[in-house]
């Protein structure tokens, strides 16, 4: 199992490389560093400590028009960015899974971008895969981290093209193909796309705090219709379903305030789709909400704070790490009512012997009146203790095993 | 015989005897004790570089490696990455950096930390520090053994040297306690190829296979891949690789290392057999009450076992004292300079102890068995008459097996080595010293009885003595030969090696002046411009520069080193110390300077070899010197063409000549700068010689050169007088630890010959006292001693001498050329084996005045019981 | 003598030769041992007397004849069952002591049991009772190197008896004594040879030491012949060989 094999050094890394995803929230506030002269050479001698050359990430605004398939790329002047699918399906034997997969890209700030090295580290990828498998009650996860370059590594900025290594998530047309290969488990799988892409915000600028800056630029393509193969231990298996996928890149993000969020995406029986999410403050209650609901004839309605409410219903407690989740909610999102029903309950990543972090993410079906209207994703973090992420006062108080998978997601 | 009974019987004997059972004790506790603590410190240092080697080999299927200092071209890399079946490809850049401000070099991996964290995870876990900080493009991650010798903490600061220039480094963190347990630097691919200057070069990339691809079609599919030099080599060899280098060394020490064990068995063997002779009344009485011969053997028999076990339990006790001592004194390098480890390096090992018991055991029941085996056939009736006088030991003399053994011996020396191991060498030295040992007797008598009779009564008398005991005597002499006969051939073969090795300094060092820019480092260099504004100075006639480079001719073999230098007018080639030049070279006219091949007058031998002008393709190749060590290790001949990859392009060359090497064992190669400047692009040097301008002082030139280049304080400037100090000097540590080993063997020879004099002294009380009687003045009874004793050990040393001599030829020939692919011419170090010769004599004559005197004062006996 | 007494030793017409160039040492002695009985053989020096013992304890061999011992021909035998015979039924004195010096008094007198594998209880009340009978009771523990020569022999003689041999052997074992205590042990080796072991053999050139026997042979290279016994020391009847 790729994961295993790996263990302790990739540990050690994804901390790194999640530190600095965290640090997005380090410059917020959007003031920019002077950039020092590039010099040709490396620290010759007798000089004193280096210092790190790399103009400041770029920062999200509000007017700003999406050009397709452009935006489809990666923007790597923006410090993290993703391309996030989540979705159900059934094997020909009836059975019933979720599935996740994302690539992430990130943008180291501590690089020299004078060193002409081709191994230069401008940008990291990560990529992130995991089946909710309720028969065997066991979520299959896998993840890797690489730099970009070769040819090898890479989120082109043309088009939707991600690669790390043999693992890939690419648009063909209308079409998404992603490739996942691992020890125990893979799939390949082909998401055609039914619906143009769903906007998030105001045209894509998705506010995350009360705070203008704490933004991201955020698109959304509901209903992708799945079919191809999954691999569980060496079994081979043709499936079929619905899927979801999320594109969004900043630079700055989380107000300090926050603890973790809830956060859905349903792609609604009748055609229509729904993204909502809530912040959660140091008090519990809702710190900042939003998302956007799109019925069945096409028609988009942005949901606003007061919009969204959370309700939470059930609750799991996790044999392993004692963690209660609230794995069933009430949702209300502008005129929706729904219930929220997993998959499975124990869809936890415990990823304390990896990234640290403990988090809730799984299928989960909605409901009005107890009777389906749609299947989605809910993610659940900073429940076991308060998700720190790095702030403007750096790495030291913050606990850099944050979380590979939840922090990107927290942006939805 | 129940086992107390044979316990009290042994016990009381030994309470009894308490100084000759410690003595002997003793004897086969420092043998095993040295034998041990050889192989502890020896394995501990292999353990430790071996869990090294393992550690950077991690779970890679396969390495792929080139040239270490000029690497290939990174685009390999992605092509490797991309090979189906290939599951992670992970980009290293490893090289030996020089240190500034301090000798020697810091291994610095350059690696992409995701990539390595999958091949290499040990050495990522846990690290101090914050990881990703490791892309700023001085930062540096050390283990915990690089920052103790550098004397750095997270946070500090140390420079490192790139061509003639420094750089500076920042210590981000500590590698965890036992990721690795050598120094190591570990930096980001990216901030190693820019800080350290190679730019667009790898030298290695790790592999990892996906589960079911077999890393034997891979390496096929790679070999049409991988450009000329470049290999991919199975962990295992790679492993196996760094652990052959030093492996002759290693035997070499260990077999010396018993070599104390075998005199040990041999003193075990003159202590038991006089022990016998002493006891031969009491064990004929046991005889006598009953004791069944065979019971009686076995009892003798497990007395030596059991003395041996208890030897050997308080000699592995302090073999592991001692190597943890050698560990903490001398960084666990017993010489070879190659192995370096720290004390940490000294696991407990149950297993080794144990076999070391063993061993010792076995080699003191080896020397128990003959004595008795002797006791229990003797007759016991004739020893339990009074006035028994001493038996003869006619069994001891083993003529015919003595010559036999020699025979084997020598046909032995004759075979050649298995997998670089003078076996045979070695087995050779064992029979043609059992030989020796065991024709000692013969030869012994032999010569007593051609002694001249004196006519002086004392002198007379003590001839006589000896005469009749000539077992005695060579039961005592036993240990001694076979000590002292080692000792003797060592102190030739090491002579020999010296003498050698200062010739050949000369021959190397021609120049006045020496420049190194960082000995062993991968990075220091110096620049084209820079050779020239160095050859331009006007303090000197001429300057040659040399490029060294390692290179590998087979993954499985450590990498040879290829030299390539300018051939200063004047002198060509023959600045080689050349064993086998071709004549008439044709190349020499052509490809090198115009009057080079015109001295070949320095070359130490010069021999005919095979016929370059057969081939006129191959005449017309650029030539190319190898050392013996190619011939040995490789196989290849003068006059014949071979391959070298430069560039990644194979190019071929002519065998022009043999040179002397003692500066690689792994062999070397010379080729003209100019032409491994023309194939390979790289215009560097490594090294320069100088020759002053006439009236130039060595000082001023020093100084001028030192101001020549930036970074000039940095340069490594001796004179060639101080470089032949200082390589002599090495050469006398490495054998150091050689000179120890003798040294306690001969004294554990001496042991055997003090145990026989006392006893023997012991045994003759009553003959002193008859010749008091008779009116023998007390010193002539000690004169006669004194003449014994002096007889019997210039017997011992004269023998000695003489099998020492034929085990030295086996030596200087056979083991040394096989172990280290070097001759060596014979030479004899006269004066120095006349001073031991002398020393052992009088000492054994000393002996034997002292154990007299002390025999015939009765109060004395008394006091120790007649103890010896 | 007892035609009832078992015979314990049966010699007859012994020869023994250590050249072959010269004449044998022995050449034809015969005798006939019963229990009970306690012997002297005198003789000149070198006329055999100690070959005779060392081919009765069966450490040499005979070249002619037979050594019968409780019907037991000791030619038939080889080396270890003649040492298993010798360390069972045969007791041995030595003129020169041959008392183990690194062992205690208790230990040197305790061999033959510990060869025997007596038990260690058994053993020490055994050892105890010849230290006793031959009047070192209570002095186990000593050493031989403080005892005098009389009392290294009595140590001697517990040992060669503790075992209760069928055959004691004494070769001059006043031999080293002066005639004050030479008497004593003579006494003791008497006294305890009836005790203890089935038979007796003194061999001795002293007239006075071999008058403590039961009868008298004297070795003259050829032949056992009686000498008239001087008095009868026997409870039993008179001697047959000096009827004869």
């Amino acid at each position: 199992m790729y994961w295993h094999r790996m263990r302790p050094g990739l540990a050690a890394m994804l901390r790194g490389a999640i530190y600095t995803l965290g640090a997005l929230g380090a410059t917020a506030s959007g003031a920019a560093e002077p950039v020092p002269a590039p010099t040709p050479s490396p620290t010759t001698t007798e000089t004193t400590p280096t210092t790190i050359r790399r103009p400041p990430p770029a920062q999200i605004v509000a007017d700003y028009t999406l050009t397709f398939p452009r935006d489809h790329g990666s923007h790597p002047d923006f410090r993290t960015e993703w391309w996030y699918v989540t979705g159900w399906l059934d094997t020909a034997a009836g059975e019933t899974l979720g599935f996740q997969v994302t690539f992430f890209r990130t943008r180291p700030d501590a690089v020299d971008v004078a060193n002409p090295s081709r191994f230069t580290p401008g940008q990291l990828v990560i990529a992130h895969a995991a089946i909710s498998d309720p028969r065997h009650g066991r979520l299959w996860k896998a993840q890797r981290v690489a730099r970009a370059g070769f040819g090898i590594v890479a989120a082109d900025e043309s088009d939707t093209q991600a690669r790390l290594d043999d693992w890939h998530l690419q648009r063909q047309g209308e079409r998404y193909e992603t490739r996942i290969a691992t020890g125990d488990f893979g799939f390949e799988l082909v998401l055609a796309r039914t619906q143009p892409p769903m906007l998030n915000g105001r045209a894509g600028f998705s506010q995350k705090g009360p705070q203008p800056q704490s933004a991201s630029r955020y698109y959304s393509v509901p209903q992708l219709q799945v079919s191809g193969e999954i691999l569980r231990q060496g079994r081979r298996e043709t499936v079929r379903g619905s899927a979801w996928l999320d594109h969004e890149w900043s630079s700055a993000y989380l107000d300090a305030d926050a603890t973790g969020w809830d956060w859905i995406g349903i792609n609604l029986d009748d055609g229509g789709a729904l993204m909502a999410f809530r912040i959660r403050g140091r008090d519990g209650g809702t710190h900042w909400a939003g998302g956007t609901l799109r019925r069945a004839d096409g028609t988009q309605q942005i949901l606003h704070p007061e919009d969204v409410a959370f309700t939470p219903g059930r609750r799991w407690r996790s044999p392993r790490t004692g963690v209660e989740y609230p794995v069933e909610f009430a949702v209300r999102a502008g005129p929706l009512q729904l219930q929220l029903a997993p998959l499975m309950d124990d869809q936890e990543s415990d990823t304390r012997g990896t990234t640290g972090a403990i988090y809730w993410e799984g299928a989960m079906e909605a409901r009005q009146s107890g009777r389906r209207i749609g299947r989605g994703y809910l993610e659940l973090t900073g429940y076991g203790a308060p998700l720190e992420l790095p702030g403007a006062d750096s790495a030291a108080a913050a606990d850099p095993a944050s979380l590979p998978a939840s922090l990107p997601t927290s942006l939805k | 015989m129940t086992f107390r009974c044979w316990a009290q019987l042994t016990l009381a004997q030994w309470r009894d005897q308490p100084w000759r059972t410690l003595t002997t004790l003793l004897a086969i506790a420092v043998g095993v004790a040295l034998a041990a603590a050889v192989w502890f410190v020896n394995t501990g240092a292999l353990a430790e570089f071996g869990q090294a080697t393992r550690r950077l080999v991690g779970e890679s299927d396969l390495i792929v490696r080139g040239p270490a200092r000029t690497g290939f071209d990174e685009s390999l890399y992605p092509q490797l990455a991309r090979l189906p079946g290939v599951e992670t490809a992970s980009p290293v850049l490893e090289l030996e950096v020089a240190l500034a401000e301090r000798p020697g070099t810091l291994r610095l991996l350059g690696i992409d930390p995701f990539r390595a964290g999958q091949i290499q995870p040990t050495l990522f876990a846990e690290l101090s520090g914050e990881f990703l900080d490791l892309f700023a493009p001085d930062a540096v991650f050390l283990s915990v053994a690089a920052a103790h010798k550098l004397g750095v903490q997270p946070g500090d600061r140390f420079d490192i040297r790139v061509g003639t220039g420094r750089r500076s480094l920042q210590v981000l963190g500590l590698l965890s306690d036992d990721a690795y347990p050598r120094s190591l630097g570990l930096m980001d691919i990216a901030s190693a190829q820019w800080t350290l200057d190679r730019l667009g070069t790898l030298n290695r990339i790790d592999l990892r296979l996906s589960p079911g691809s077999s890393p034997a079609a891979i390496r096929a599919r790679l070999a049409g891949l991988l450009p000329a030099g470049v290999q991919a080599i199975e962990p295992a060899i790679e492993r196996d690789r760094a652990v052959s280098v030093t492996r002759a060394y290693r035997v070499n020490l260990n077999m010396l290392a018993l070599v104390s064990l075998l005199t040990s068995a041999f003193l075990v063997f003159s202590t038991q057999s006089l022990s016998v002779l002493r006891r031969r009344t009491g064990l004929a009485l046991l005889r006598a009450l009953g004791l069944t011969r065979g019971e009686l053997q076995r009892a003798l028999f497990a007395e030596g076992i059991a003395l041996g076990a208890l030897g050997s339990v308080l000699g592995v006790l302090a073999g592991h004292l001692a190597a943890a001592w050698l560990l903490h004194r001398l960084d666990g390098d017993l010489g070879s300079g190659q192995l370096s480890v720290s004390a940490a390096a000294l696991a407990p090992q149950p297993l080794a102890a144990l076999a070391f018991v063993l061993l010792g055991t076995l080699a003191a029941s080896a020397g128990a068995w003959a004595p008795a085996r002797e006791a229990a056939h003797r007759a016991p009736a004739q020893a339990l008459k009074a006035g028994d006088a001493e038996p003869a030991l006619a069994r001891l003399r083993g003529g015919r097996p003595g010559l036999a053994l020699l025979a084997l011996g020598a046909l032995l020396a004759c075979l050649p080595a298995i997998g670089g191991i003078p076996v045979f060498g070695y087995l050779a030295v064992a029979a043609l010293l059992l030989g020796g040992v065991l024709l000692a007797p013969r030869v012994t008598a032999t010569l007593l009885a051609h002694a001249p009779r004196s006519g002086h009564l004392v002198l007379d008398a003590g001839l006589a003595q000896l005469r009749g005991g000539v077992g005695l005597v060579t039961v005592g002499l036993a240990a001694v030969i076979v000590s002292f006969s080692l000792m003797v051939a060592m102190a030739i073969m090491v002579f020999s090696f010296r003498e050698s090795f200062v010739h050949w300094l000369g021959e190397v060092l021609p120049a006045d002046l020496q420049l190194r820019v960082a000995q062993g480092s991968d990075t220091g260099h110096l620049e084209p411009a820079q050779q020239q504004t160095l050859a331009a100075l006007p303090d000197f006639s001429q300057v040659e520069f040399r490029r060294i480079v390692p290179l590998w001719l087979d993954p499985a073999r450590p990498a040879i080193t290829v030299i390539a230098r300018d051939f200063v007018p004047g002198r060509g080639p023959a600045v080689l110390p050349l064993l086998y030049p071709v004549p008439t070279d044709p190349s020499l006219a052509t490809g090198s300077s115009a009057d080079a091949g015109t001295d070949t007058s320095t070359a130490t031998a010069v021999t005919a070899a095979a016929d370059p002008a057969t081939d006129p393709s191959t005449a017309a190749l650029p030539p190319l010197w190898i050392s013996e060590a190619i011939v040995d290790l490789y196989g290849w001949q003068p006059g014949e063409a071979h391959e070298l990859p430069f560039a990644g392009q194979r190019r071929r060359f002519r065998v022009a000549g043999v040179f002397r090497d003692y500066g690689r064992s792994n062999g070397a190669l010379v080729i003209e700068r100019a032409v491994y400047r023309r194939l390979s692009g790289d215009a560097r040097a490594s090294e320069a010689s100088f020759w002053l301008a006439p009236n130039r002082s060595v000082t001023a030139a020093i100084e001028t050169l030192r101001q020549a280049l930036p970074g000039g304080r940095d340069l490594e400037l001796l004179e060639s007088t101080q470089v032949r100090e200082l390589s002599l000097r090495a050469f006398d540590r490495a054998f150091l630890i050689t000179y120890a080993l003798e040294a306690v063997a001969v004294a554990i020879g001496l042991l055997g010959v003090a145990l026989a004099a006392s006893a023997a002294a012991v045994a003759r009380r009553g003959e002193f006292a008859l010749l008091r009687h008779v009116g023998m003045l007390r010193r002539q009874v000690l004169a006669m001693l004194a003449g014994e004793g002096l007889l019997t050990s210039l017997i011992g040393v004269i023998y000695g001498l003489l099998l020492g001599g034929v085990l030295s030829l086996v030596l200087v020939y056979v083991i040394n050329r096989q172990s280290f692919n070097w001759s060596v011419e014979f030479a004899i170090p006269a004066g120095q084996l006349a001073a031991i010769s002398a020393t052992l004599v009088l000492a054994a004559a000393l002996t034997a005045i002292l154990s007299g005197r002390a025999a015939m004062s009765g109060e004395t006996v008394r006091a120790v019981r007649e103890d010896w | 003598m007892d035609p009832t007494a078992r015979v314990v030793l049966r010699i007859e017409n012994l020869v023994k030769r250590y050249r072959p160039e010269r004449p044998p040492v022995l050449d034809g002695p015969s005798l006939t041992l019963h229990e009970g009985e306690y012997v002297a053989i005198m003789g000149e020096s070198g006329v055999g007397k100690s070959t005779l013992l060392n081919l009765l304890a069966g450490l040499d061999r005979a070249d002619a004849g037979r050594i019968e011992f409780d019907g037991v021909e000791l030619g038939s035998l080889d080396d270890d069952a003649a040492t298993l015979l010798r360390r069972r039924q045969m007791g041995f004195v030595f003129q020169a002591f041959h008392v183990l010096s690194y062992l205690t008094v208790a230990q040197n007198v305790a061999l033959p049991l510990q060869l025997l594998d007596v038990a260690a209880d058994q053993r020490e009340t055994r050892v105890a009772a010849m230290l006793a009978a031959v009047g070192l009771g209570g002095q186990g523990d000593r050493h031989p190197r403080e005892l005098s020569g009389g009392e290294l022999q009595r140590v001697a003689i517990a040992r060669a008896l503790v075992h209760r041999p069928r055959l004691l052997l004494a070769d001059e074992p006043t031999g080293n004594l002066d005639p004050r205590t030479a008497a004593v042990v003579l006494d003791l080796l008497r006294t305890q040879a009836r005790n203890q072991a089935g038979a007796g053999i003194l061999i001795t050139h002293s007239l006075a030491a071999a008058e403590t026997a039961d009868r008298i042979l004297v070795l003259d290279g050829h032949r056992l012949e009686p000498l008239a016994p001087v008095r009868d020391n026997s409870p039993r009847a008179p001697m047959p060989g000096a009827a004869r």
